[in-house]
């Protein structure tokens, strides 16, 4: 783990060794990355496992992915062992002296969030991150995401099996999400994660058809980095009084894309899609990061978290 | 076939070679040290094509050279990420994850190895032979198709295949170099070349071999999925044991983010989607086509 004490971050009663997390979807179940020489769980805070659903399940056709300018697009599906083989077998082969491991909760039904949460409520998992915002399921996902009140339902249903830390993954293809931010603090939830991917569609030219056999799908990269940054600085509105701290995400490659979701509330920030650019980013934004808090002389990363300052003088001329 | 959990380096890898071809085929040499030191047949490399791109690209390796550190990758420029890497010249650096993924298995009863390259899929089975030389015990023949030119100067082979009909008679020099009998098949009317496809000549060869020598073969294919799904369909026929090496869209290349899937299949029914990159990219035919 960092041993930067400036890198210390409390997360919802979490001790995270550092404010880097890696994201749901992008590292498996936690230990694929480490087959890279020079890379390792140590060097984050925190890593969220992939989406686990009641049942097993195959997910989507292939092709799943599609590259974008900036970005790419993937409809996965939810592909996963079902939590019972999570908790089983996968769990007890994770180190859990090198980092965090937050569990990804994921289901059609309010019933099934609930039953996987009571699950890995069970087991050691750290902290459960509720998925409302999966793009590529036909039910459940963002289906629910999108919908306050809906999202608060499925909070509070997992709220009521567990004592572990909750964090909310809210999705960035909703009107407005700091009333969702609003109303599932309200329900329970111990935190949040900020943005989901956002839905989009490639087309191939040729055949006249989605590149997706999902036909659409979440985008991720750097491309999806402005919209991010605007949610996390709107959500941060609404947690701040109420000290709930957020994993920034949505695009992050470099430090400064990093510090940038540091500055604007976040607590955490979550690399995903900067792990297929680079699979040992991580070490580089730490150096960065480090780099930058030298360079400023702010004591503790936690004196950037929503160090924003606005313009007060923004004018519109007619 | 099983993933093998083998370590996977990441290197800033310099081009030392770097030769375009016919028909925007390309031969790249890259300083990769640890990459090359540990490659073994079916293995690939996920290179960035370029640092602004979200995706590397995943390459077979051809041909390494662990005492002097070098791999070698063989595309054609089919999009983007492709023309980009193409415009990398000698001296130029790039990032490589590698060797990633799972090898070819040749069985303990195997005497008589059919190799069968399609187009960019020729890579794997240059490697596979290279393994392959030298072995008393074996008899392969590599069977390379294109429709494109060959990316190489073919020429007479000196190597007898007396179970290929004998007018057919163009060979990869090299692998003539290493001892190994090759022959080619196009449709183009290449000199010297089979007309048709691999699988059909691969089929009139193995009809000539006697019974004894039938027992001995096992198939390893790369090359595009019709190409395999023929190939397959032809060892299904005659219970050949038969190895596929696929490649498919890939964004992490060591199991994280399941977006290379392929569906995989027991006793005809879909058991699982296998991730290409670290579950394969070899994977036994009946269980994908």
């Amino acid at each position: 783990m960092s041993d930067d004490h400036r890198f210390k971050v409390e997360f919802c009663g979490l001790q995270l060794s550092s404010p880097l997390v890696l994201l749901s979807g992008c590292v498996g179940f936690g230990e694929e990355y480490t087959r890279i020489q020079g890379f390792s769980n140590r060097d984050v805070g925190a890593i969220c496992l992939k989406g686990t659903t009641l049942e097993p399940r195959l997910g989507n056709a292939p092709h799943r992915l599609a590259e974008t300018t900036d970005g790419m697009l993937n409809a996965i599906g939810l592909q996963n062992p079902g939590v019972e083989a999570v908790v089983q077998e996968i769990l007890p082969s994770l180190d859990f002296s090198q980092t965090r491991f937050i569990a990804n909760v994921s289901g059609s039904t309010v019933e099934e969030y609930r039953e996987v949460t009571r699950r890995f409520d069970d087991s050691p998992i750290d902290a459960i991150e509720i998925n409302i915002s999966c793009p590529n399921v036909k039910e459940g996902g963002v289906a629910f995401g999108n919908d306050p009140e809906m999202s608060a339902r499925v909070v509070e249903a997992c709220r009521a099996v567990t004592q572990k830390p909750l964090i909310t993954k809210l999705s960035p293809n909703q009107t407005d999400i700091r009333h969702n931010a609003k109303r599932c603090i309200e329900a329970g939830s111990d935190a949040f994660a900020v943005i989901n991917t956002v839905m989009g569609m490639a087309i191939d030219v040729e055949t006249r058809q989605p590149v997706l056999h999902n036909n659409q799908g979440g985008l991720s990269g750097p491309a999806i980095k402005p919209i991010a940054l605007l949610k996390v600085h709107e959500v941060y509105q609404v947690c701040k009084p109420h000290k709930i701290p957020i994993i920034g995400q949505g695009g992050i490659v470099h430090t400064n894309d990093a510090i940038e979701f540091l500055i604007a509330g976040a607590t955490a920030v979550g690399i995903g899609t900067g792990l297929f650019y680079d699979p040992l980013c991580c070490q580089k934004i730490t150096r960065g990061m480090a780099e930058y808090l030298d360079n400023t002389g702010l004591s503790h990363v936690n004196a950037v978290t929503g160090s924003l300052e606005m313009h007060t003088d923004a004018t519109e001329y007619t | 076939m099983e993933s093998e959990q083998n370590p996977i380096f990441e290197e800033c890898a310099r081009v030392t070679h770097h030769d375009a071809l016919a028909a925007q085929q390309f031969v790249l040499r890259l300083s990769a040290p640890e990459c090359a030191r540990h490659a073994k047949a079916g293995n690939f490399l996920h290179l960035q094509c370029d640092p602004q791109r979200a995706l590397r690209r995943p390459f077979s390796i051809m041909r390494c050279d662990p005492a002097a550190g070098w791999v070698e990758v063989l595309y054609k420029i089919v999009g983007q990420g492709s023309a980009e890497l193409a415009a990398r010249k000698s001296g130029d650096m790039l990032q490589c994850l590698g060797p990633v993924g799972n090898t070819f298995r040749v069985h303990e009863n195997t005497t008589h190895p059919l190799l069968l390259g399609g187009g960019v899929g020729i890579p794997p089975m240059i490697f596979l032979a290279e393994t392959l030389r030298g072995n008393p015990g074996l008899h392969p023949l590599a069977i390379l198709g294109s429709e494109i030119p060959f990316p190489f100067p073919t020429r007479p082979s000196k190597i007898l295949a007396p179970d290929v009909p004998k007018e057919v008679i163009a060979a990869m020099p090299l692998l003539d170099d290493w001892g190994i009998a090759s022959r080619l098949t196009s449709l183009q009317g290449y000199p010297g070349c089979f007309h048709g496809y691999v699988h059909e000549l691969a089929e009139r060869w193995f009809l000539n071999l006697d019974h004894a020598a039938q027992k001995g073969v096992q198939v390893f294919a790369c090359g595009p999925n019709r190409m395999l799904e023929a190939v397959s369909e032809f060892c299904r026929r005659h219970a050949l044991p038969c190895q596929v090496c696929l490649e498919e869209y890939m964004a992490c290349a060591v199991g994280g983010c399941a977006g290379c899937v392929v569906p995989y299949r027991e006793n005809n029914r879909m058991v699982a989607m296998k991730r290409v990159c670290v579950d394969g990219p070899v994977f036994n035919a009946a269980s994908i086509f």
